[in-house]
């Protein structure tokens, strides 16, 4: 009798908006159902891709709404927090499930995609994540799941072949991770491309899962100081490993930190040293890119500064090409039928303000089209460096030592 | 009197028999999200009386059980992945067994130094065990907690995952209440609430103290470790911090004291009311939903102390005293 | 030299965690309350610090007595609305749940005020390393290490020379003695967590300047205070400081000798291995938490 009950009130509450709706222009609701880390330790990257997704169905609903088939729509997003806990992400994401959501967004780290995404997989319902990027979430055959990054694997690639045309050639580099599934890859996947450039490595340095003090590593690396360091950790930890470095005067010709950079917090925190420190960034305000809904990206990072105060990061960037990435599949697809939307997604081929989106046949990003360019901070600001089609600054290799960075 | 006491523990019997009964039939009459509760609120039970059995019995709270699920799980997962391609369910029988003995076994190694400590010391003790095994789980590649584990996918007769689980889980609640049944009204039953009370009157009096701990310290384990793997196996993929998660150690303990510390009904009663709470009422807050649950355990200790079956039987003495 | 180089690192490493670790020791020393919710007040006095630094130039050395009186204040209230009633209802251990849920409001209150992200504290005189014979050492750890040792000689005096130390030490060792002598109790335990909660919010401001910090960091905190107040011995300056010089060098040897990833497991099997072989710490005093 108690789940009768809360079954006609679920139902209710699912009915009310389209009430309203139908009331003023009979326009259907498209919802948006997964989870968002809040409060765990990915929170921050949590809240970047949670505006992202707000700020694209504020957009297109302020359009009054997309047309799909004939028919008028507009969006609404239902996220929780997962709190980083799988069994509470699957058990909410089965409520929606159950409350009819079709379409889901991603949370953040394996543990969490992989369980969440098996429960939307059996019940044929896409994913599209700005969250996991590591192999194991594309190496189960799952059909319903995207990813807007390449494999972590292969995220250094484009990287590495940059590494390689530096003149004078880099001899040798040293690597640090820590021990989660992403970082730990993505450490695999910068050997593997090392390998391939022919650059040996010296060192690789593991930490765990969060770093606290860096300097003893560093002390080895001044020991043993190799050209290049790769550090393949989350923002925190690279600020901290540049912090110390630069407190112990650490040098290596070339620093590469895969995220951290991008953040504007970041390069404020380190100041003039921040300069000459290389990334990899997906997105940037100047790409030569082109979106249905918001134009460039110049025009969605002005439209998300007006109605936030949160600096954009690339994360937002991600996470608002997530709503129109599904939304430009609706339409190719002409339906909402969840089966049809992901036919589509598969064979996406798009452009917008993020990237140019196509997916591999295992649901992550295509790891040339929607792969990584090289940055470099210069005068406080991330520039992009390569490759030369997206360049907007030149690049300073071997890098001066942190005492005479300006 | 003792009739009394017959009749009573026959009515519990009963009760618990329809009770788990009635459960049984859950998968039928609702949606897939509330067997996925039912499923929580049932591993949080078995959790909750595995820990029981030397927490509730015997007043040795343990701050780090989430140290024998990730060791079962993990246990498990590897001999599963590495040895038992193509025979899910046979892997998954011997996993159960082994996950159980490696919890059970590492319980045995620190049982005799670490139960010598008490109080606050052996929860903090076991709450440094717990570290140290994550710690060693999440760095040493060979046990794969960083990158993680895919387990082999179970299915039988055709039931949805969720209700597959629900009933892997339910049988394992049915044994686990059995065993802890039994226990609580053996000897070493006894024993144990003896060294609940005075722990060194006990001893004084004859009562096996070392060996009354140390086997239910590993009872305790062994359970908390099958239980993990039947976790692991319900999520499908699991890292370190999975399993050998600080919030389950605590969330035992919680159940307990909010259902009734040393009860067997107090862990379900406990879990219940907590993970409808979290899960259903509060499942759809946002950015506040890491305060109100903080807030729920502050209030929960200040309001019923002594659990909401010491609350009943409060009201009950009041009610006959009037 | 490379040995040298990582006991320095540790020593300093390591004044940082004494003091970080000295307000936990206090209250499970003198009330037998193990304070989950420690590694919380840490981050509260960080992102004070930050907020001093940020919104109005300060630097966190000198704002730190403003720190400490904010989260005194925060302390003695907490103690008294919460802690105690806490204990005085249901039991120590269950103070601990109590401890907890305080411990996650915090953390989502700072998750909504200053938001997930990643802060740091930059002063003026950082960046420019030391060079002491061949060992580099970091001039904004160097002057953490000395803010730290200044701070627990001061505690160390308040306890051992003034009147309300002595009141406060008297309580630990025999709460009714002190009780029949006149003493508040309850008062002197609101005392002794705001003592305890200032201190806390002292080593956040410190450790605000070294290292960059977001809200779930809190629970690490926690963590290295159990483990510096099991080495060093509970409810003393002292002791913390023991714990936490040995307890950074152990980091940095661990990092240097086994491999980077293993520090944290080292430091908890230590905890663990102490707590069995003495359980009191190398300079305990067996206070109220361990009858």
């Amino acid at each position: 009798m108690a789940i009768k009950r809360r079954t006609v009130i679920t139902a209710a509450t699912l009915a009310l908006p389209a009430i309203r709706g139908a009331s003023a222009q009979a326009a259907k609701t498209i919802t948006f159902g997964g989870s968002i880390p809040l409060s765990g330790g990915a929170a921050e990257t949590g809240l970047n891709v949670n505006n992202g997704y707000k700020t694209a169905v504020q957009f297109i609903n302020e359009q009054g709404g997309v047309e799909i088939g004939g028919t008028r729509y507009k969006l609404d997003l239902k996220l929780f927090d997962d709190a980083s806990d799988p069994s509470r992400a699957v058990n909410l994401i089965q409520r929606q499930l159950d409350d009819g959501v079709d379409f889901f967004l991603g949370s953040f780290g394996s543990n969490i995609v992989l369980p969440t995404a098996a429960v939307t997989e059996r019940a044929e319902k896409p994913m599209v994540q700005a969250g996991g990027g590591s192999d194991q979430i594309f190496g189960q055959g799952y059909k319903y799941v995207f990813g807007m990054f390449p494999r972590a694997t292969r995220q250094f690639r484009s990287t590495a072949a940059f590494i390689k045309t530096l003149m004078p050639p880099v001899q040798n580099y040293s690597v640090i991770f820590t021990n989660d599934a992403f970082s730990k890859t993505a450490a695999q996947g910068v050997m593997a491309a090392m390998k391939d450039q022919g650059i040996p490595m010296l060192e690789s340095y593991s930490f765990p899962e969060t770093i606290t003090d860096a300097s003893s590593v560093l002390a080895s690396i001044r020991a043993k100081t190799p050209e290049a360091l790769v550090c393949m950790t989350h923002d925190q930890d690279n600020l901290l490993i540049a912090k110390q470095m630069i407190a112990t005067g650490t040098n290596v010709n070339l620093l590469f930190q895969g995220l951290g950079p991008q953040l504007g917090s970041f390069r404020e925190t380190l100041g003039k040293s921040a300069n000459g420190i290389y990334f990899q960034t997906y997105w940037d305000e100047r790409a030569p890119l082109k979106d249905r809904f918001f134009g460039t990206p110049k025009d969605f990072a002005a439209y998300y500064r007006k109605n936030n105060s949160r600096p954009i990061a690339y994360h937002v960037s991600a996470g608002a090409a997530c709503i129109v990435t599904y939304i430009e599949a609706m339409m190719a697809a002409k339906s909402i039928d969840p089966v049809k939307v992901r036919d589509a997604l598969a064979t996406i081929d798009v452009n917008t303000q993020y990237a140019r989106i196509k997916f591999t046949e295992q649901g992550d990003g295509d790891p040339v089209i929607m792969g990584p360019w090289v940055g470099q901070v210069v005068g406080g600001a991330p520039e992009v460096i390569a490759p030369a089609n997206a360049k907007t600054a030149s690049y300073t290799y071997p890098t001066p030592p942190w005492s005479q960075r300006s | 009197m003792l009739v009394a006491a017959v009749r009573r523990r026959a009515w519990w019997i009963l009760l618990g028999v329809v009770l788990f009964a009635a459960a049984a039939f859950l998968p039928f009459v609702t949606t897939p999200f509330y067997v996925r509760v039912g499923q929580l609120v049932l591993l949080s039970s078995a959790l909750g009386l595995a820990w029981t059995l030397l927490g509730g019995f015997a007043g040795y709270w343990s701050f780090g059980n989430s140290a024998f699920i990730g060791l079962g799980a993990f246990a498990a997962g590897i001999f599963e992945v590495e040895l038992m391609k193509g025979q899910p369910w046979l892997g998954f029988a011997l996993g159960l067994l082994l996950g159980a003995a490696i919890s059970g076994l590492a319980a045995s190694v620190v049982a005799w130094p670490i139960l010598r400590l008490r109080g606050i010391y052996f929860a903090v003790a076991m709450l440094g065990i717990s570290q140290v095994l994550a710690e060693l789980n999440n760095n040493i590649d060979i046990f794969k907690g960083s990158m993680g584990l895919v387990l082999p996918r179970l299915s039988a007769f055709g039931l949805r995952p969720e209700a597959l689980y629900f009933y892997l889980l339910l049988i394992a609640t049915i044994l686990i209440t059995i065993l802890a049944f039994a226990i609580q009204h053996s000897r070493i039953g006894a024993g144990l609430m003896a060294i609940r009370e005075d722990e060194d009157t006990a001893r004084m009096l004859g009562v096996p103290t070392e060996r009354y701990k140390v086997t239910m310290f590993i009872a305790s384990a062994a359970l908390t470790g099958a239980l993990g793997v039947i976790y692991a196996h319900s999520l499908g993929y699991i890292t370190t911090s999975s399993v050998y998660r600080t919030e389950f150690s605590l969330n035992m303990i919680v159940y307990n004291l909010l259902g009734g510390i040393g009860t067997l009904i107090g862990p379900f009663l406990g879990s219940a009311i907590m993970v409808i709470l979290t899960q259903v009422v509060l499942g759809r807050l946002l950015s506040i939903h890491m305060f109100v649950t903080g807030a729920l355990l502050v209030l929960l200790v200040l309001v019923a102390p002594k659990g909401i079956t010491g609350l009943v039987r409060a009201l009950r003495q009041r009610w006959s005293a009037r | 030299m490379l040995a040298l180089q990582t006991i320095a690192d540790g020593l300093v490493l390591g004044g940082l965690y004494a003091l970080s670790a000295v307000g936990f020791s206090l209250i499970f020393g003198v009330m037998g309350v193990v304070n989950l919710s420690h590694g919380a007040l840490v981050m509260v006095g960080a992102y004070l610090a930050w907020f001093f630094w940020h919104a109005l130039g300060l630097d966190p050395l000198v704002t730190i007595p403003v720190v400490m009186l904010c989260l005194g204040a925060f302390g003695y209230v907490y103690q008294r609305g919460l802690i105690q009633l806490a204990v005085d209802r249901s039991s120590h251990v269950a103070s601990m749940l109590v401890t907890f849920g305080v411990a996650l409001m915090l953390r989502n209150t700072l998750v909504l005020v200053f938001s997930p992200d990643l802060r740091s504290i930059t002063p003026s005189y950082s960046g420019h390393p030391l060079l002491l014979g061949g060992i580099v050492i970091d001039p904004v750890r160097l002057a953490a290490l000395g803010a730290s040792l200044v701070l627990l000689g001061a505690l160390a005096l308040i306890l051992n020379r003034s009147r309300m130390g002595r009141v406060i030490r008297a309580t630990a060792q025999q709460e009714l003695a002190a009780r029949l002598c006149g003493v508040n109790a309850h008062h002197v335990y609101g005392l002794t967590f705001a003592v305890a909660a200032a201190f806390a919010g002292a080593a956040g401001a410190i450790l605000g300047i070294v290292l960059p910090f977001s809200p779930p960091d809190e629970g690490l905190w926690t963590m290295n205070a159990f483990v510096v107040v099991t080495l060093g011995g509970v409810g003393s300056p002292q002791g913390a400081l023991l714990g936490g010089l040995l307890l950074g060098v152990m980091a940095t040897g661990t990092s240097q000798l086994i491999g980077p990833a293993f520090p944290n497991a080292m430091m908890f099997a230590v905890l663990v291995a102490m707590l069995l072989i003495r359980p009191s710490g190398l300079l305990g005093n067996a206070f109220a938490g361990s009858r």
